[in-house]
C-alpha cells in the first residue's frame, strides 16, 4: 500500500492561543488548517475540497459552532463536523448535535487522546462515505449509459427492420421483376447492417463481461485471419491492401481484444474510402519491440472532420452518413485498448485519409 | 401544429433520411400518391438545409412537403428542424414538415410537439395510404 496522505483537519476557534496550541500539537500527524473566524474557515473549505474533519468551538463572537455547522452543511456536506465546547448543559448539547448533524462532541479542555481518537474515527466515517458517494456516482453514470444504450439499441435494431418491412410491403405492389430485384438488393443491405450491429454489440458484451485471457500472440496469423475475412466479404475489392509485421519476440496478450481492435480499424479503413479515388489503399503495420506492440492502420479515404475527431470514440457517435456504421466500432476499439492498458490516437485529414496508432504493452510473467 | 389549408393538387417533396432504402421506399410511396411534381432526396440533413436556404422563395400556390427522419448522424432530425426554423419566413412558409421515425421514445415525440413547423409525427414504415390521407 502507498503511504496514505495525511488527514486534513480544520480547526476554528476565536482564541488565537487555542489555535496555535492545536496546530503545534497535531501538525506532525495531520495537515492542520486553522481559522479564527467563519470567513477564514470558508476560505479553507473552498481551497481544500478534501478536508476530512472540521472542529469548531461552540462559543464564537458572531455565531455559535452549531449555527456555523448548520450553515456549512448546505455547501460542504462531506467533512465530518465535531463540536468543541466547555458547555456543560447536556440538553443544549444534545439539541446541538441533532440540529447540526454533528459527528462528535469534544469537551473543553480537550485531551490529546480525545482529539486523536475523534479525528481517527472521523476519518473512517469520511472515507466510508466518500467510497459510497463514488460508488453512487459510478452507479448513476452506469445507469445513464444503460438508458442511452437501450434508446439507441432500440433505434438501431428497429431501423433496418422497419426498412425491410416497408420494402416488403412495397415489393408486393411491384409488377416488374427488375424493380423487385433492386429492392431486394437494398433489403440485403439493411439486413446486413442489422447483422453488423448485432455482431458489434456482441463484441461490446464480450469486452464488458469477460476476463482477459492472455496467450502467445502471432501477429502474422492475426492479420492473416482478419484479412482473409475481409477478402471473402469483397471489402477489399479495388483497394490495395499492404501489411507488414515485424515480430522477433514472444508477445502475450488477449487475442479477442486485439482482434476487436484490428478488425474494427481495418473494417473502417476499407469502408470509408473515397468512392471515385483510383489509388485506394489500406496499410497495416505491426511492430513488436521491447514487449510492446505498435499497430498502425492507415488509409487514404474520406478522413474525419477535425470537429468530430474528439467524439469518434463515443458510443453511438457517427461522424458521417456515408456508408453504414453502427456507432459502436471505435467505442469498442477504445474499450479494448483501455482494458489492455494501451493508448490509441488518430490523425486525419478530410479527403486525404486517416491514421490510427495503437500501442499496447505485452503481458509479463504469464504463467500457464 | 399549423392550421389546415387546402393543399394544391401538385406538390414538391423533399425526403431526408440517412438510409438509402428508406429514401427509396419514400420515393415510391410518394409517386404512388400521384401528387408529386418533384421528389428530391437527401442522405444528409445539412445538405437539405443548404438546398432549402438557396432555393428561390416559394410561390403562394406551391407547397413542398418535407419528410425527415429523426436519428441521423452529423445533423439529426431535431437539429434539422431547429436550423429550418431559423430560416426567414418567406422561405419556411412554403414548406410543411412531417417527421418520420422508428422512435418509440415518448420524449422524442413530446419534443417534436414543441416545434411549430412540424405538422405531424409518423411512425415507420410509412405506406401509400398513410401518406395519401395526409395530403388532402
Amino acid at each position: 500500500m502507498i503511504t496514505p496522505e495525511k488527514i486534513k483537519v480544520l480547526y476554528i476557534d476565536d482564541e488565537l492561543n487555542n489555535l496555535n496550541a492545536f496546530k503545534a500539537t497535531y501538525r506532525f500527524d495531520y495537515t492542520v488548517f486553522i481559522a479564527q473566524d467563519i470567513p477564514k474557515a470558508y476560505e479553507h473549505l473552498a481551497a481544500h475540497a478534501d478536508i476530512c474533519a472540521v472542529l469548531c468551538d461552540q462559543r464564537m463572537p458572531d455565531k455559535t459552532g452549531v449555527e456555523f455547522f448548520e450553515e456549512m452543511r448546505e455547501q460542504y456536506p462531506d467533512p465530518v463536523r465535531m463540536l468543541i465546547t466547555g458547555y456543560t448543559d447536556v440538553e443544549s448539547v444534545i439539541n446541538a448535535i441533532n440540529k447540526g448533524h454533528i459527528f462528535r462532541y469534544i469537551k473543553k479542555p480537550w485531551t490529546d487522546v480525545d482529539i486523536k481518537s475523534a479525528i481517527e474515527e472521523a476519518n473512517k466515517y469520511y472515507s466510508a462515505n466518500s467510497l459510497l458517494s463514488n460508488k453512487n456516482k459510478e452507479l448513476k453514470s452506469a445507469y445513464e449509459e444503460l438508458g442511452k444504450f437501450a434508446y439507441n439499441v432500440t433505434h438501431d435494431m428497429r431501423g433496418p427492420l422497419l426498412s425491410v418491412i416497408g420494402a416488403l410491403e412495397l415489393a408486393k405492389t411491384m409488377d416488374s421483376l427488375e424493380e423487385v430485384k433492386d429492392i431486394l438488393d437494398m433489403m440485403d443491405g439493411a439486413v446486413k447492417k442489422l447483422d453488423e450491429f448485432i455482431k458489434n454489440m456482441h463484441e461490446y458484451y464480450n469486452l464488458k463481461r469477460s476476463e482477459l485471457i492472455f496467450n502467445e500472440i502471432d501477429f502474422n496469423k492475426v492479420v492473416a485471419d482478419i484479412s482473409a475475412f475481409f477478402r471473402i466479404g469483397g471489402k477489399m475489392d479495388n483497394v490495395q491492401f499492404n501489411y507488414h509485421v515485424v515480430q522477433n519476440e514472444v508477445f502475450f496478450s488477449d487475442e479477442i481484444g486485439l482482434k476487436i481492435i484490428l478488425n474494427n480499424l481495418m473494417s473502417n479503413a476499407f469502408k470509408y474510402q473515397r468512392r471515385n479515388a483510383d489509388n485506394k489503399f489500406v496499410d497495416v503495420s505491426i511492430e513488436v519491440a521491447d514487449n510492446k506492440v505498435t499497430i498502425i492502420v492507415k488509409d487514404n479515404g474520406i478522413g474525419i472532420e477535425e470537429s468530430h475527431i474528439d467524439s469518434v470514440f463515443k458510443m453511438f457517435y457517427r461522424a458521417t452518413s456515408a456508408e453504414t456504421g453502427s456507432g459502436f466500432g471505435l467505442y469498442n476499439v477504445k474499450d479494448a485498448v483501455t482494458k489492455l492498458n494501451g493508448t490509441v490516437e488518430l490523425t486525419s485529414v478530410v479527403n486525404e485519409g486517416t491514421i490510427f496508432k495503437v500501442i499496447i504493452p505485452g503481458k509479463q510473467n504469464v504463467t500457464n | 401544429m399549423s392550421q389546415t389549408k387546402k393543399l394544391p393538387k401538385k406538390l414538391h417533396f423533399i425526403v431526408i433520411d440517412d438510409s438509402k432504402l428508406d429514401c427509396f421506399i419514400a420515393e415510391k410511396i410518394i409517386k404512388n400518391t400521384g401528387r408529386s411534381e418533384s421528389i428530391t432526396q437527401f442522405l444528409q440533413a445539412q445538405e437539405a438545409i443548404k438546398y432549402i436556404a438557396a432555393a428561390p422563395p416559394p410561390s403562394p400556390d406551391c407547397r413542398t412537403i418535407i419528410l425527415v427522419d429523426i436519428q441521423m448522424p452529423v445533423m439529426n432530425g431535431f437539429e434539422f428542424v431547429e436550423a429550418f426554423e431559423k430560416l426567414s419566413e418567406s422561405i419556411t412558409s412554403g414548406y410543411t414538415i412531417y417527421v418520420i421515425s422508428s422512435s418509440i421514445n415518448e420524449n422524442d415525440i413530446h419534443k417534436l410537439q414543441s416545434y411549430s413547423s412540424v405538422k405531424q409525427f409518423l411512425n415507420k414504415p410509412i405506406n401509400s395510404n398513410m401518406l395519401a390521407s395526409l395530403l388532402v
